[in-house]
């Protein structure tokens, strides 16, 4: 618990840091911000592209893929916040930044996420929002007094379920050399996650759902909401999955930072 | 108290073998060779609370892998290490508190926002009493003489600015132990003598232990008692530093300067008789003899003296520790140097 206090407090600091660097460099920050907005701009126009060819994929009307997507792009807001650990091998192993972090009292993995903390991120979690919100509209859905609570829930799953299997990839930096292809991959994979399951294979079912479990980042939660489609076993899931992830990308840390081996100098 | 016990101390690193040409890349694509390098080989030290210690040796004789495992950054393949009382590896995030790193190679500090930023954060992360920070950073500012410098970005800052920041980094936390690797590395002679300067007064007042890994041997002439020299992940020497001198220094050097025009004959004669004294000619009036230690370097310039030359100026030169190290490195080790004479007389 007081180790949560300190690591809150240090969040704290942090952000105050990256927001004076940003002032810094106020078109920096802006760019960022538009190009996150324009990447998933394109992602939802794919979606109308399709179903223009299509009435529904599956069962799934375009309504419904465009919920599931809102709702996918929430937790992935707020991972990508905290967990942007996409030039981790370069940065702190190649480099030897690594060092620097080992040498100081707060935790190795606290003090990297925090580090690179990307706020304009959370932009895109808003959009999510707004687009679910949309569509739950359009959809004519109910709406229940629980029904925000159990989103919170919800994305603070889909978030550790994320931040565990990156933490997981990160940590391979620690046993080889040389940066590995793996991270695009898995991003490639990750994006299977935002349509519904149902239209895939059972391996790739299989894969989604238990392996590289990215069908709780989206599918399945959202699945809660959408009363046609609801899995409730599935969907409750989804924070039992993120604490399990979570708990092996901290173990696997934990373990590849007694392998580091320093560069250089 | 010791401030660093370490015993037995070994780090092997597994290296990737990459083969040539494109035939061996494609080989190292399905197989992979790789070998055991040894980079610290069993070494044992120990250092005592309030000493400042000089870490020397060729680049890598494993000076950095060393002090990485005292820091806690590295996991020591066998042996044990007491720093403060913890095994930095187990208990690093405990551990860390106690001690203060500077590497002259990568910075504490961050690069786009003003230095007090990075103190203020450093504070947090130190858990640092507001108190005791405003005080501790009052005191490094005015020694450091860094009060214009703490608004400006890190970016700003020149190397010598940079590193003086740096030791106030690492020093707002009132360590015990400060580990400094090249601390001086790229910096100009001012600024050196500085930092020397404020290392010794940080020594004497807090009683801070200090160890440092270094290039330059003035750092240690300047700074330290005592000398561990590594070569090839091994102890070589581990002594006071006038002991070094004494025992490795081959021998002094005096210069003349003569009134007339001299010939490295006519001098050369003067001290006839003398074994293994060497005469060079520094220009027209100037010559330089070197004197064996084994000779009493008096006899020698009383003999030169005494003769009919007459001289205008005479300067005596110690054997530099750059030299004697220089001569170490060249023929290995001082103590298989040593046997090996033993074993020519005997």
């Amino acid at each position: 618990m007081q180790q949560m206090i300190f690591n809150l407090s240090l969040f704290r600091e942090y952000i105050a840091n990256y927001m004076k660097t940003k002032l810094t460099y106020r078109a920096d920050f802006w760019v960022e911000v538009f190009s996150d907005l324009m990447f998933s701009a394109t992602n939802l126009i794919f979606i109308f592209v399709v179903f223009q060819h299509t009435p529904a994929l599956g069962d799934w009307s375009e309504a419904e893929v465009v919920f599931v997507y809102g709702y996918f792009m929430i937790p992935y807001g707020i991972f990508s916040t905290f967990t942007n650990l996409w030039n981790f091998s370069e940065r702190y192993i190649a480099k030897g930044e690594m060092d620097r972090i080992l040498t100081r009292p707060a935790g190795s993995l606290t003090q990297v996420m925090l580090e690179n903390v990307d706020p304009p991120s959370l932009i895109g979690s808003l959009i999510g929002l707004c687009i679910m919100g949309a569509s739950w509209s359009q959809l004519g859905l109910a709406f229940h007094w629980y029904d925000p609570l159990v989103l919170i829930v919800m994305t603070l799953g889909s978030v550790l379920v994320y931040m565990g299997l990156y933490t997981a990839l990160a940590t391979i930096s620690f046993y080889t050399d040389a940066p590995t292809g793996i991270a695009p991959l898995m991003y490639n994979i990750q994006n299977y996650g935002r349509y519904p399951i149902q239209i895939y294979n059972k391996g790739i079912r299989f894969l989604l759902t238990w392996l590289l479990p990215f069908a709780f980042v989206g599918v399945y939660p959202a699945s809660f909401f959408l009363e046609r489609h609801r899995d409730l076993v599935m969907a409750w899931l989804t924070p039992v999955m993120g604490v399990i992830f979570w708990a092996i990308g901290l173990w696997i840390w934990r373990r590849g930072v007694k392998r580091y081996r320093g560069a250089g100098s | 108290m010791l401030a660093i016990d370490v015993h037995q101390l070994r780090k092997q690193f597994k290296v990737q073998k990459n083969r040539e040409g494109l035939k061996g890349a494609m080989l190292d694509l399905f197989k992979r060779e790789h070998t055991e390098v040894m980079a610290v080989k069993d070494i044992s030290f120990q250092i005592p609370q309030g000493e400042i210690c000089g870490y020397i040796g060729e680049n890598g004789a494993g000076k950095s892998t060393t002090i990485k495992m005292l820091t806690g950054i590295l996991v020591p393949t066998s042996g044990r290490i007491l720093v403060n009382g913890f095994v930095p590896h187990q208990e690093r995030e405990q551990f860390v508190g106690s001690i203060g790193v500077v590497f002259g190679q990568r910075s504490q500090l961050w690069w786009d926002i003003g230095v007090i930023e990075s103190f203020r954060l450093l504070r947090k992360v130190y858990k640092v009493d507001e108190a005791d920070f405003k005080a501790r950073l009052v005191e490094l500012v005015e020694t450091l003489q860094l009060g214009d410098l703490l608004n400006r970005p890190v970016r700003k800052l020149s190397l010598g600015q940079r590193m003086r920041c740096e030791l106030v980094a690492a020093l707002l936390h009132n360590p015990s132990i400060l580990f400094l690797d090249e601390p001086t590395i790229g910096l100009d002679i001012v600024v050196k003598t500085e930092i020397r300067e404020f290392l010794k007064r940080l020594n004497r007042e807090y009683g801070t232990t200090i160890l440092l890994t270094t290039h330059d041997l003035q750092d240690i002439e300047a700074l330290c008692s005592r000398v561990i020299m590594l070569d090839d992940g091994r102890i070589i020497y581990d002594g006071g530093l006038e002991e070094l001198k004494e025992r490795w220094g081959k021998g002094r050097e005096v210069q003349f300067q003569f009134t007339d025009p001299i010939s490295l004959l006519d001098v050369s004669g003067l001290t006839s008789g003398f074994e293994g004294v060497r005469w060079t000619k520094e220009n027209e009036v100037t010559a330089k003899v070197w004197i064996p230690r084994e000779l009493n370097v008096s006899d020698v310039l009383s003999r030169v003296v005494g003769s009919a030359a007459e001289i205008s100026d005479i300067k005596i030169f110690e054997t530099n520790t750059d030299e004697i190290v220089r001569e170490i490195y060249k023929t290995g080790s001082p103590e298989a140097k040593e046997q090996a004479k033993e074993a020519v007389r005997g």
